[in-house]
């Protein structure tokens, strides 16, 4: 007996979004990513198109991380102590896209300084022909002060400058309009406050085409439900016409994922834990993967393992569209 | 409509102050104004007042009652409050506001109301909290509320079912499942119990300016599903125009005709459409706007009015 399929017809679309800008257009990069456009659900092919697949970025630092797990300073080794070293190796380990984090402290203690960051970003920028997110300490005046110059150094760019919250918005606004670039906004699992800060966000004058949400997560057995609900909520909402929720989502599972006790600690766990970087890359590979099905269009993550995992379900999922696109169904 | 007029309540700072202070004055004011304003009840939410409750609630009945002749609601948690509010009122038949459907409340509560032929506001809320769906609710008032007033013989006609009111602001998914739960409520028995909101919870935790829309647009969808009695602001004379357009059909105004409209198609079971609107009015499309986010349509954010229409 034929099986009929039901399939979803939803009114409305994400914005579709492009980080980077190569010569052509007033950038440095050798190449871009786009991401969103999409008319259904996650990889729901056979209900209408997914024109652009998720992309990874992985995080690197502008210095080697005082807290970050045993294991990834293996990993990166040398590669941590310089920031154009770093991206190098990110962008050979198969990322599609960087994401660098600034420090609040250099590794001598001392607090970072605009010359300092506008130095770490160039140097990423001149080591890499990768697009780029920078996110700033995460303190508001650090932030601030940090971020206008890179982005005022970058002008052109199209780096997803970040992170906006609803406490620290505005001058990040400001200088990504200045100076061509886009924004990351952040709301903590909420979907109300995740919105109220697309509205305040575009009330500056930034056109929606250059936020990218970031609705927060928690990682496998730390919340990812909640993550997960949240970001079903904001996608259902976009494909339902919400113009203000039709934004592409960027999540941080390599950042949540390898916080969790199970990629972090090495030793005095049960044994049947099993391997302690397997077990790792689990951790993060599952956390990305979870999100990549409710949603999310740009995963940043930390190993490289990680990235060749991810990637290989990313082709999966998206194998459907291929054949979509190649038999014109 | 029949409001029970919410403006005694200790959540204010002007009633704690005057409360702390016994000033009589300032409360036989409220009453009387609320009153004047066509508050056909008075609800008088004092907090638990673990202290001094022998004392207050006798107090506050006896204040109010010296000006006004309506029925006082006693709205606490502290039974030993109310019951000696109670045994203060010599006017009219009085409210317990309020029972759940928690077995100790239930068990307790509607025989104070018996005993002293006070009315009782019942609420569909179990131990485990407020369902979202409109179906548990209404199963609460039919399986616990109800058969909890036949077992002492409490006449229905006095038991007044709260289905909860909760925020659009945190709590959207609960507002459509509300109006369903007013509309099916009044199947529950024959003739229907009564059923009162509190109407203002909608918009709590909401920015101030933005909360009369809500509360009004709220009440013209509640007014569609059959709602005749709430717990609300007698002095919100925007409201005060929306219910009275309503009761008496006044199709004189084109925002009137709107609020008639999202009345009548809620109470045809429809859903209001956005060519019931006129575009061009920015006070029509604000309710819009207001009906999406109460209907859990449009995801509810503090400047949802800025956002443009989703249709």
């Amino acid at each position: 007996m034929p099986v009929q399929i039901p399939k979803d017809k939803w009114p409305g679309q994400v914005r579709v979004a492009t980080i980077g800008a190569t010569e052509a257009d007033g950038g440095t990069r050798t190449s871009v990513i786009t991401v969103g456009g999409e008319k259904a659900l996650p990889f729901m092919h056979f209900e209408a198109e997914m024109p652009y697949r998720p992309v990874i970025a992985l995080e690197i630092k502008d210095r080697k991380p005082d807290d970050w797990s045993p294991l990834l300073l293996e990993t990166w080794g040398e590669a941590m102590d310089a920031p154009g070293a770093w991206a190098k190796a990110a962008e050979a380990a198969g990322a599609d896209m960087l994401q660098l984090s600034l420090s609040l402290t250099g590794v001598d203690g001392e607090p970072n300084t605009p010359d300092k960051a506008v130095t770490a970003v160039q140097s990423v920028l001149n080591s890499s022909g990768l697009p780029l997110a920078v996110f700033g300490p995460g303190q508001k005046e650090a932030d601030n002060e940090l971020l206008v110059p890179v982005a005022e150094a970058t002008k052109g760019e199209r780096i997803a400058l970040g992170i906006c919250e609803d406490k620290n918005y505005r001058t990040i606004v400001a200088t990504a309009m200045a100076n061509d670039h886009l924004v990351t906004a952040r709301a903590p699992m909420d979907v109300n406050l995740s919105k109220q800060l697309n509205i305040l966000i575009t009330d500056m004058g930034l056109p929606l085409e250059r936020i990218i949400m970031d609705p927060t997560t928690g990682a496998l057995g730390y919340g990812i439900e909640y993550g997960y609900s949240v970001m079903e909520r904001l996608r259902l909402a976009a494909l339902q016409g919400d113009t203000m929720t039709q934004l592409p989502m960027i999540v941080t599972p390599g950042f949540e994922a390898w916080k969790a006790k199970e990629s972090k600690v090495g030793t005095g766990v049960p044994a049947a834990w099993g391997d302690w970087l397997e077990r790792a890359i689990n951790w993060e590979t599952l956390t990305a993967v979870a999100l990549l099905e409710s949603g999310a269009d740009i995963l940043v993550l930390r190993h490289p393992e990680s990235v060749r995992r991810v990637r290989m379900a990313i082709e999966e999922l998206m194998e459907a569209e291929e054949l979509r696109l190649a038999t014109g169904n | 409509m029949y409001i029970i007029g919410e403006n005694i309540h200790i959540i204010s700072q002007k009633v704690k102050d005057a409360l702390k202070a016994r000033d009589a004055e300032y409360f036989k004011k409220s009453a009387i104004r609320q009153v004047e304003a066509g508050a056909q009840a008075l609800d008088l939410n004092l907090g638990p007042r673990k202290r001094d409750w022998e004392e207050v609630f006798p107090w506050m009945v006896k204040t109010v009652e010296s000006v006004v002749d309506v029925p006082l609601s006693l709205d606490s948690t502290n039974i030993l409050g109310i019951e000696a509010g109670l045994k203060a009122v010599t006017k009219a038949q009085p409210i317990i506001n309020s029972t759940s459907a928690e077995a100790e409340r239930l068990e307790k509560v509607p025989l104070l109301a018996k005993k002293y032929n006070a009315r009782l506001i019942a609420l569909t809320m179990g131990k485990s909290g407020i369902p979202v769906g409109a179906d548990e609710r209404v199963n609460i008032a039919l399986e616990k509320l109800i058969p909890r007033a036949l077992e002492i013989d409490f006449p229905i006609s006095d038991l007044i079912i709260d289905p909860l009111v909760l925020t659009v602001s945190g709590c959207q998914e609960y507002c459509p499942e509300l109006i369903e739960a007013v509309r099916t409520i009044q199947f529950a028995w024959d003739p229907p119990p009564p059923i009162s909101v509190g109407l203002s919870n909608v918009s709590n935790a909401v920015p101030r300016h933005n909360r009369p829309l809500i509360n009004r647009v709220y009440c013209a969808m509640l007014m569609g599903a059959g709602l005749q009695m709430m717990i609300a602001d007698p002095f919100d004379e925007k409201q005060n125009e929306v219910i009275r357009v309503i009761e008496e059909r006044d199709e004189g105004t084109a925002v009137g005709r709107l609020y008639l409209k999202i009345h009548d198609r809620i109470a045809a079971m429809e859903q209001p459409v956005y060519e019931d609107v006129d575009p061009t009015d920015p006070e029509q499309v604000a309710i819009w706007k207001t009906v999406q986010i109460l209907l859990n349509k449009v995801i509810y954010a503090d400047s949802y009015l800025q956002q443009e229409a989703v249709m």
